[in-house]
C-alpha cells in the first residue's frame, strides 16, 4: 500500500502531542496524529494532580522551580479558559521527616521569586504536625475542558488528521522520511516524527528501524489518583504537605472534586525495566486487553487494577488535617507514570527531549509537567 | 471480631530491626497472618537501625515471596541510633489509628496475643502492653523496683514485650511537646488509661541477647533515672542536708566554745565560722544549680533527636 504523506507525524494525543499538532497546523503544515486510545487525553494528561506547577514542589532544585514559574504565567495566559484559580493553595512543611523545613522553604521561595505568605499552621493542621504553612499562588487545570478545546480546534483544522485506536506495527527510516506502519496495514510517511507517548516512549522507540535505539533511563510506576468530595471548609482550599513521604489534596480542575495523592501510596507497583513489565500484565485476559511490556494498555480501563490505597491515603491525610477539613471518597483513577532515574536525588523533573535522528527527524519527549509544554517550540520550528 | 468480620480500624506495626537477619522471617511469619486475618487494612513500618547484615534483603525477599498485601515502609536511620530514638521515628511516621510497637522481633508469645492486646485497647485503654509471665532478669528487677519507687509520677513501669498505643495517646504525647528519651515512661505519664496483659512465655530462650543492645539498655537505664526520677536530686538534697547540719553543728560548737571562755587559738573562731557559713552557701547553691540543670535538660528534650537517611517504600511489581 502506498504511504500517505504528511509534513509531521505525531504519536500520542496527550497535551504534548496535541499542542505540537496545533502548533504546526497553525503554521500551515500537514499533520497526522496517531493515538492508541479511542479519544485524546485518556491517560496522564487527565489522570494526574492537574496542578499547574509554579515550582513550589522543587525546594531542592531551584532550576526546575525557576523554569516552572516562568512557564506558569504563559500557560495561565494561553489556557486561562481551563484553569481554576479561585482557591487558596496551602503548602506546609511537615515537622517530622521533611527534607526541607519552614525556614528553608521560605528562603527557597524568595530565591525563586514566587509568592509565599506565612499563615498559621494551626488553622489547617493538628498540633505539632507541621512547622510552617504558606499561602501560595498555584492553580489547577481541567483536562476535560482542555480536551474539548483541542478537539474543536483540531477537527476544524483541515491541516490535521487524527487516527484513534492506532496500533503501530513498526516505524522504518529511509533516506528522507520515516514510514509508520500500522497493524492494519496502512502506512504513513513524514520527514518528521514526534514521539509524545509519555509512558510508552521507550516502546515506540523500540519499534523504530534504522536508528540508534537509545531508550530513556526510566522506571515506571502505576499510580492512583483518588477523587473525593471536599467538605465545605476544604472546598476552596488546596493543601500540600512537603517535602517527603506526605500527601496533597487539592481541587481537580473545575470538577468540584479534589484529588488526593500521597507520595508513598499513589504509586502501587513499580517496574525498573527499560520497558514496563508488571505482574498485573500476566494474569489478565490477553484477548480482552492487550497490555504487555511492548505495548501498554490504558490502566484506568483495565480490569486488573490494584485495590485502591484509599485507606492508606486517607489515614495519612487525617493524621495531619484538622477534622473540619474533611472529604469523602468518590472514585479512583489509574495511570502509568514514567520517572527519569537521574532525577531522584534533587527531585527535579526536567523535560527530556531527545533527538534520535536529525534527517529525517525523530524526536522523543518526556515530561511530567503540563506547563513545560513550551519546551517543544524550539524543536517544532526547525 | 467474634463473627469473623474483619476490623475496620487501621493499624500500624512498627518493628525495630537491628542485625536480625536470622529472625526476621519467623517474626513476619507469626505476625502477618494474624493481622491479615483480622484487620482489613494495616501497614508495617520497619525501622532499619543501622543494620549491617542482610536483614533488609531478607525482609524484602519475604515480602515478595509471600505477596504481602499490606504496605511496607522501611525507615533507614542515618546511623545506629539505639532502640528508643529509632522507634520514635517509626512511631512518628506510622499513620494507623492504633500503633503496635515491637521493640524486638523475638516471638515467645502466641500471635493471638496481638489481638488480645488490641481488644483490651478497645475496652477503653489507650496504651496496652504485653509482658511475659515469670522470672525477670535480676538487673531488670532492680531497675524497675528502684525506678518505680523514685519516679516522680504515678505510673508504674515493668518489662514489656510489645505494646499498642492509640492515636489519641500519640497526639497527647506530641502536644506535651517533649522529646521522648524513654517511651515506656512517657506513655505511662501521659495521663491516659493503660493496661498490661501477661502471657505464658513459650520459649524463654528465644529472647536473644544482643551485646550492643544490652550495653545501650544499661546506659539508657542510668539516663532514665536522671530524666524521670528524682534520685539524684534527692541524693544531692540529702548531701546538702548533712553538710548543713554539720555546718550548723560547727556554729553551735563555736558559740559554746566562745562562751566557755576558754582560751582559743587566735583566729580559730573567725576561720571556722567562715568555713561553716561558706560550705552552707556552697551546698545551697549546688541545689539551685541542680534544679537549673534539670530545667535545661527538659529544654533539650524538645529538639528532634533522630536523623533518618531515607524512607523507602518496599515496592511491588
Amino acid at each position: 500500500m502506498a504511504a500517505q504523506k504528511y509534513d509531521k507525524i505525531i504519536i500520542g494525543a496527550g497535551l504534548y502531542g496535541l499542542y505540537a499538532a496545533r502548533f504546526c497546523a497553525l503554521r500551515g503544515q500537514h499533520v497526522l496524529v496517531l493515538e492508541y486510545d479511542s479519544a485524546p487525553f485518556q491517560r496522564a494528561t487527565y489522570i494526574n494532580q492537574a496542578r499547574v506547577h509554579m515550582g513550589y514542589h522543587y525546594p531542592r532544585s531551584l532550576t526546575t522551580a525557576v523554569k516552572s514559574a516562568g512557564y506558569f504565567r504563559r500557560f495561565v495566559e494561553d489556557f486561562g479558559f481551563c484553569i481554576h484559580d479561585r482557591f487558596e493553595q496551602i503548602y506546609a512543611t511537615s515537622d517530622r521527616f521533611s527534607w526541607t523545613n519552614a525556614n528553608q522553604f521560605m528562603e527557597f521561595c524568595r530565591a525563586a521569586d514566587i509568592k509565599c505568605e506565612e499563615v498559621a499552621a494551626s488553622k489547617y493542621f493538628k498540633p505539632g504536625m507541621c512547622d510552617g504553612a504558606f499561602l501560595t499562588e498555584e492553580y489547577t487545570y481541567d483536562a476535560k475542558i482542555l480536551q474539548k478545546f483541542y478537539e474543536d480546534e483540531l477537527v476544524q483544522n483541515p491541516n490535521v488528521e487524527m487516527i484513534f485506536g492506532a496500533r503501530i506495527e513498526k516505524i522504518v527510516r529511509s533516506n528522507t522520511a520515516f514510514t509508520v506502519q500500522l497493524r492494519d496495514g496502512s502506512c504513513f510517511e513524514a520527514p518528521f516524527v514526534l514521539n509524545a507517548t509519555y509512558a510508552s516512549v521507550n516502546q515506540i522507540i523500540d519499534r523504530v528501524e534504522g536508528i540508534d535505539k537509545e531508550l530513556f533511563d526510566i522506571k515506571y510506576e502505576l499510580c492512583e489518583i483518588i477523587l473525593c468530595e471536599p467538605s465545605e471548609n476544604l472546598k476552596n482550599t488546596g493543601i500540600t504537605v512537603m517535602d517527603g513521604p506526605f500527601f496533597s489534596i487539592m481541587p481537580f480542575g473545575k470538577t468540584g472534586m479534589h484529588s488526593l495523592t500521597a507520595v508513598t501510596f499513589t504509586p502501587h507497583i513499580t517496574s525498573y525495566d527499560e520497558k514496563p513489565a508488571f505482574s498485573c500484565q500476566e494474569s489478565r485476559d490477553k484477548e480482552a486487553f492487550m497490555c504487555s511490556p511492548e505495548s501498554l494498555g490504558n490502566c484506568n480501563e483495565c480490569s486488573n487494577k490494584p485495590d485502591s490505597a484509599w485507606p492508606y491515603m486517607s489515614h495519612l491525610a487525617d493524621k495531619y488535617l484538622k477534622e473540619e477539613y474533611g472529604y469523602s471518597y468518590v472514585k479512583s483513577l489509574y495511570s502509568m507514570k514514567p520517572i527519569l532515574k537521574s532525577s531522584e536525588v534533587d527531585d527535579s523533573r526536567p523535560t527530556a527531549i531527545r533527538v534520535l535522528s536529525r534527517e529525517p527527524v525523530f524526536i522523543s519527549v518526556l515530561s511530567g509537567k503540563i506547563n513545560t509544554v513550551y519546551d517543544l517550540d524550539d524543536y517544532l520550528q526547525e | 471480631m467474634e463473627n469473623g468480620q474483619k476490623e475496620k480500624k487501621f493499624i500500624s506495626l512498627v518493628v525495630y530491626l537491628h542485625n536480625v537477619e536470622d529472625y526476621v522471617k519467623y517474626f513476619l511469619n507469626a505476625v502477618i497472618p494474624v493481622c491479615e486475618e483480622h484487620f482489613q487494612e494495616f501497614e508495617i513500618v520497619c525501622v532499619d537501625d543501622g543494620c549491617s547484615d542482610a536483614t533488609i534483603e531478607v525482609l524484602k525477599d519475604y515480602l515478595e515471596e509471600n505477596k504481602v498485601r499490606a504496605m511496607v515502609n522501611v525507615i533507614h536511620m542515618s546511623f545506629f541510633h539505639g532502640l528508643e530514638s529509632a522507634m520514635n521515628a517509626g512511631r512518628d511516621i506510622a499513620i494507623g489509628d492504633f500503633v503496635f510497637e515491637f521493640d524486638d522481633i523475638f516471638v515467645d508469645y502466641d500471635p493471638d496475643m496481638i489481638l488480645k492486646t488490641y481488644e483490651k485497647l478497645m475496652e477503653g485503654n489507650d496504651i496496652v502492653a504485653a509482658r511475659s509471665k515469670g522470672k525477670v532478669r535480676f538487673s531488670s528487677r532492680v531497675f524497675y523496683a528502684l525506678y518505680n519507687s523514685t519516679s516522680r509520677t504515678k505510673g508504674k513501669i515493668g518489662p514489656e514485650t510489645f505494646r499498642v498505643v492509640s492515636r489519641r495517646a500519640i497526639n497527647r504525647i506530641k502536644s506535651m511537646g517533649q522529646y521522648i528519651p524513654y517511651r515506656k515512661a512517657v506513655y505511662m505519664n501521659c495521663g491516659l488509661k493503660t493496661a498490661t496483659l501477661e502471657y505464658e512465655s513459650r520459649d524463654r530462650e528465644a529472647r536473644v541477647k544482643n551485646k550492643i543492645v544490652t550495653s545501650e539498655r544499661t546506659s539508657l537505664a542510668l539516663d532514665s533515672f536522671i530524666y524521670f526520677t528524682n534520685v539524684l536530686e534527692r541524693v544531692s538534697m540529702i548531701l546538702c542536708g548533712v553538710f548543713l547540719i554539720i555546718s550548723v553543728g560547727m556554729g553551735v560548737y563555736l558559740i559554746i566554745d566562745a562562751f566557755n571562755g576558754q582560751k582559743l587559738v587566735e583566729g580559730w573562731l573567725s576561720t571556722m565560722g567562715f568555713l561553716a557559713l561558706g560550705f552552707f552557701g556552697v551546698f545551697a547553691l549546688l541545689t539551685i544549680i541542680l534544679k537549673y540543670l534539670s530545667v535545661i535538660l527538659n529544654l533539650i528534650f524538645k529538639q528532634q533527636r533522630y536523623l533518618i537517611a531515607d524512607i523507602e517504600k518496599v515496592v511491588k511489581r
